[in-house]
């Protein structure tokens, strides 16, 4: 399977009062589409960097970065909203919906911002797309009536708005139960099977899940690259 | 290989549902979703808003009533451009007069200065006017009381008063009025009230107005109709051009063995009063652009705090596909939407506002506002105003908070937790309670908003100071006005008379400690008893009188009888192009001429005057020691005291054959010229009060954007034991803090401030440079109102603060 994603030698530093700070040092990594990639390791070891690398969120200060044919370490930030729109699906830790907005329009303003999916078929997708999430019911509901776990399908179906290929997410399920976790996650490997490559960072194992990698991070660097693995 | 979701698919198949949920609404939806979340915040940003506009929409408002309706209340009238008084112009063909090509239109309106009894024993100038004929008369129109159409046509011996002498008399249409002319009291019936707009407010120069027919005219004042031609002349357009067509028609008149004895052209076009509009619509204009820059800083700053609050939200929004053009419309709507917000409430006061402070300056004035719909671009500039105002201030903060990387804004926390990480040394030093120091070192926190926040509490504080300060510089000026006079009641007469036969009258009154006779006195109507050949007024007095104390600007005064000396006020020096002190000045009295000496300048709020040591006057032009002012010193100085002399003096000229042209305490004339100043001076100090108002709401809004920056730093603080009265105490004090600051930095520059803003004002108003006075209640009420609304400002968002729960607090992000 062609390397769907691609750093080349990608570090990212910070320089700070204290000195200079390596958040990723050297980082080559190649992930095919349609793969199921766990981003593992301690706070501090880069994964969000990594992960803001991935979603163009951040730019390396060395190294290339490359997806679906976009260099996207040369975008500027203009070019990079179009194209995280159409390409990336981000689910947050703390689900970050807008909370004046209800769990409808959140999806609708994604729709909207990113403009592939035509107007009068919104609607449609967004009812669809709810009911793929199995919250349905609360459509029409603020996010702060909804559960945290409601919140989260919610924030993943908002990602899947512009139906992108990649669905990056960082710690889904931090902030959540163990039983709703087990529904994300499944979630997620649902949408694997769909054709979707999910990338999701973590810093537990838990059993139900197979992946197709587990990436480890420590200091900045990869330490450990497992390959279609079931985690223990 | 990309696979194409199911979920894209069946959708595509579907078409028209749910489309109403366009962009712009759904975007519309955020906007009025977070307008909602904060409405403190918000009411705040509207009311900020509001006042702005209300204040700029009011003074675009008013000024564009007032800027054309004054001078339409005066060209309405078809004012005079010159007028010629002559004994002879019973041979003149009023006809072949307006015949000839220059003259546009020619009346009589003869003119006499009377005196008018207004309260029992009062008596104070009456300017009477003789009307040819009250139904054709097209000239220096009057109008009915309303303003509305002509005047009623008085009957044969009755006359029209204008209206705004009707406010300080007892003159009512009905009762006669008795009027003194020369020697004679005589009782003239009021027909009726008519309005003069042409004139300046009665009640301001303290005299009355009245028209009467020529018959009654005659029969007043014991003169002969028709001795005063009004002429309006075709395609003059400057007083330069009346003058020379003037000139002209002089010439013509002494064809026909007419010889002119007066010439007097007027202001071209102006109302007497424009200069006081013109200072009102300046300070308007100057000190509204303040009060709006000062609401700009604050619109700009509570709009930042709004974009500081979203921080995270814009890196949300990008992250999920949002181009920084479609961040950028988001806020852009929500600036709009306050704009209209604000508008819908601040337009429709600012018209009203406009209005009422329109009619307020028009009553003063004594015109009428014949605005009655403001012109539609009026309209279109207040939207445009109340649209614009809020977009424009806000696009910097916009611009800013759009521009944040996405990961940055994701890691958005609030206020950095390294700012203002440097302790100050001196601090240190002070060894402050640590509540305090702890004030002082979050008020240092945010340097860049704290110096916007100190500049323009100081500006607001600096600018109110220097309303008092201005008000002081006037009130000193009247006070020296008052001084510079030591007399305590001036009677002038219309002519001049011996100085026996002028004192013979008064021996009898008691509290005089003496009279000292001049020639000459105040004002401009004494200037048509002794003046220059050019209208200057010369004021012959003894040299050595100590009822003078002048302030002198250049030179000394008079220094003895033998030499041909003169002292001019400043507006005579400015009228002959500021001579040199010690050079020679060329008096022309009656065809005579006199060199003298110009010994000096002196600072005098008044009409041009010489003055020159008795004697030489009299050589010059009064070989028979005539005078024409009496001046009255007082034993006992009180206000009763001297009001019962002034009586005394009334009772005593009543059954003489003095011909007065007033009589007038110097408490009066500093009175008048109060008066002239007093619309001034409050509006000064309310404008300046207005701009104070703003500066507290900026200082508001700068503390209420701390706090909600601080609000994980108030839950730490509750967390490790900070009750909420340590909590809010230290909010006060932090707003305490600035105001302090800003008084000390605001009465710092309110010095040069007010030193400059005395002299533009003085030669706005006076054609007098104030001198700068420290208005010391001023200082007391600016010191206590910026501490109140300091205090006041910090309260509000203190107690904002203390109501959040200290776990709300901890996970605020």
């Amino acid at each position: 399977m062609p390397n769907f994603i691609q750093f080349n030698q990608v570090s990212r530093w910070f320089e700070s009062a204290s000195g200079r700070f390596d958040a990723l040092k050297n980082i080559n990594l190649h992930i095919a589409q349609g793969n199921h990639v766990a981003i593992a390791g301690k706070s501090g070891s880069g994964k969000s960097t990594l992960l803001n690398m991935l979603t163009g969120i951040d730019h390396p200060s060395q190294g290339t970065v490359r997806i679906n044919s976009t260099d996207v370490h040369a975008l500027n930030e203009s070019a990079l909203a179009g194209w995280r729109g159409k390409n990336v699906g981000i689910v947050f830790q703390f689900f970050q919906l807008i909370p004046t907005l209800t769990v409808k329009e959140n999806i609708l303003l994604a729709m909207d911002f990113v403009n592939v999916i035509p107007g009068r078929e919104r609607a449609k997708r967004v009812g669809a797309l709810l009911a793929q999430v199995g919250i349905s019911q609360q459509t029409d509901k603020l996010p702060v009536a909804l559960s945290g776990g409601e919140q989260q399908r919610a924030a993943i179906a908002r990602a899947l708005a512009n139906d992108p290929p990649i669905l990056v997410a960082d710690e889904p399920t931090g902030n959540l139960d163990s039983k709703t976790t087990e529904i994300i996650l499944n979630l997620f490997t649902e949408l694997v099977g769909t054709g979707k490559t999910v990338i999701v960072v973590t810093h537990e194992k838990v059993a139900y899940v197979e992946y197709d990698r587990i990436i480890t991070l420590k200091d900045g660097m990869i330490v450990d690259d497992t390959g279609r693995s079931r985690t223990q | 290989m990309h696979i194409k979701s199911p979920l894209l698919g069946g959708v595509a198949r579907s078409a028209g549902v749910g489309y109403i949920n366009t962009t712009m609404n759904i975007k519309f939806r955020k906007v009025t979703g977070d307008l909602r979340v904060n409405p403190g915040r918000i009411i705040l940003v509207i009311f900020a808003l509001v006042i702005g506009l209300w204040g700029v929409g009011s003074i675009l408002v008013s000024y564009a009533i007032l800027n054309r309706d004054l001078n339409e209340n005066y060209t309405r009238t078809n004012p005079l451009h010159a007028a010629i008084t002559s004994k002879d112009f019973k041979r003149l063909d009023l006809t072949a007069l307006r015949n000839r090509p220059e003259i546009e239109k020619a009346e009589f309106r003869d003119f006499a200065t009377l005196r008018i009894e207004t309260h029992p024993g009062e008596w104070i100038p009456l300017w009477l006017f003789g009307v040819g004929d009250f139904n054709t008369f097209s000239l220096a129109r009057i109008y009915n009381q309303n303003g509305s159409g002509g005047p009623i046509t008085p009957e044969a011996g009755a006359m029209l008063v204008e209206r705004d002498g009707l406010r300080f008399s007892n003159l009512k249409a009905g009762p006669p009025a008795r009027v003194r002319a020369g020697g004679r009291v005589v009782n003239v019936p009021v027909a009726g009230i008519g309005f003069d707009p042409a004139q300046a407010p009665g009640t301001q120069d303290h005299l009355i107005y009245a028209y009467v027919d020529n018959k009654t005219y005659s029969k007043i004042t014991g003169e002969a109709a028709n001795q005063r031609l009004i002429i309006r002349f075709k395609n003059a357009k400057t007083k330069q051009e009346v003058q020379a067509a003037a000139d002209g028609l002089i010439d013509y008149f002494k064809t026909l063995g007419i010889a002119a004895d007066t010439v007097k052209i007027p202001k071209f076009m102006e109302h007497p009063h424009q200069w006081q509009l013109n200072t009102l619509l300046f300070m308007e204009g100057s000190i509204g652009f303040l009060a709006f820059f000062l609401g700009a800083v604050l619109v700009s700053q509570l709009i930042a705090a709004i974009l500081a609050g979203q921080i995270r939200q814009i890196g949300i929004l990008k992250a999920i596909g949002a181009s920084r053009f479609q961040v950028f419309q988001i806020y852009l709507m929500m600036a709009l939407a306050l704009g209209v917000m604000s508008g819908m409430i601040a337009i429709p006061l600012a018209v009203k506002s406009g209005y009422a402070y329109a009619c307020f300056v028009a009553n003063i004035l004594n015109f009428e506002v014949l605005t009655t719909s403001l012109p539609h671009y009026m309209y279109i500039y207040l939207m445009a105003s109340g649209l614009l105002l809020p977009v424009l201030l806000s696009l910097p903060a916009i611009l800013k908070g759009t521009r944040i990387p996405v990961r940055e804004a994701l890691n958005d926390y609030g206020i950095n937790q390294d700012a203002g990480v440097k302790k100050s040394k001196l601090l240190d030093k002070m060894r402050l309670p640590v509540n305090l120091a702890l004030a002082f070192e979050n008020t240092m926190r945010r340097k860049k908003r704290l110096a916007v926040t100190v500049a323009a509490m100081s500006l607001g504080v600096a600018i109110f100071n220097t309303g008092f300060n201005v008000q002081q510089s006037l009130k000193d000026l009247l006070s020296d006005v008052n001084n510079s006079m030591k007399h305590d009641v001036q009677v002038v007469l219309i002519n001049q008379i011996s100085k026996e036969e002028a004192l013979k009258y008064f021996s009898g009154i008691g509290n005089i400690r003496r009279i000292e006779t001049w020639n000459g006195g105040r004002g401009a109507m004494q200037n048509m008893v002794v003046s220059t050949d050019d209208g200057v007024g010369i004021i012959a007095l003894p040299y050595n009188s100590d009822l003078l104390t002048f302030r002198s600007i250049k030179g000394r005064w008079l220094s003895g009888p033998a030499e041909p000396e003169i002292v001019m006020n400043q507006e005579a020096a400015v009228l002959y192009g500021n001579p040199p002190v010690g050079g020679y000045h060329t008096l022309s009295v009656r065809g005579k001429q006199l060199k003298a000496k110009l010994a000096g300048i002196v600072e005098e709020f008044e009409k041009p005057k010489i003055y020159m040591a008795q004697e030489q006057y009299d050589a010059l032009a009064n070989p028979d020691h005539y005078v024409n002012s009496l001046m009255f010193v007082a034993r006992d100085k009180g206000y009763g005291k001297v009001m019962a002399l002034k009586r005394d003096i009334e009772k005593a000229i009543e059954p003489s054959s003095l011909q007065v042209l007033y009589v007038m305490m110097q408490a009066e004339r500093v009175k008048i010229i109060y008066d002239h100043l007093r619309i001034i001076l409050v509006t000064i100090v309310f404008l300046a009060m207005l701009v104070l108002v703003v500066s507290a709401i900026g200082m508001a809004s700068a503390t209420s954007i701390n706090i909600m920056e601080r609000t994980r730093e108030i839950g730490v603080l509750r967390a490790i034991g900070a009750t909420p009265e340590i909590i809010y105490n230290l909010f006060v004090a932090e707003g305490m803090i600035v105001s302090i600051a800003s008084i000390f930095i605001g009465l710092f520059f309110s010095w040069p401030l007010s030193i400059v803003a005395s002299r533009f004002f003085g030669n706005l108003m006076l054609e007098v440079e104030l001198h700068y006075s420290f208005s010391k209640t001023g200082f007391v009420i600016t010191l206590i109102a910026t501490l109140i609304f300091g205090w006041i400002a910090s309260r509000i968002p203190a107690q904002r603060a203390v109501s959040v729960s200290t776990r709300e607090a901890l996970s605020y992000e």
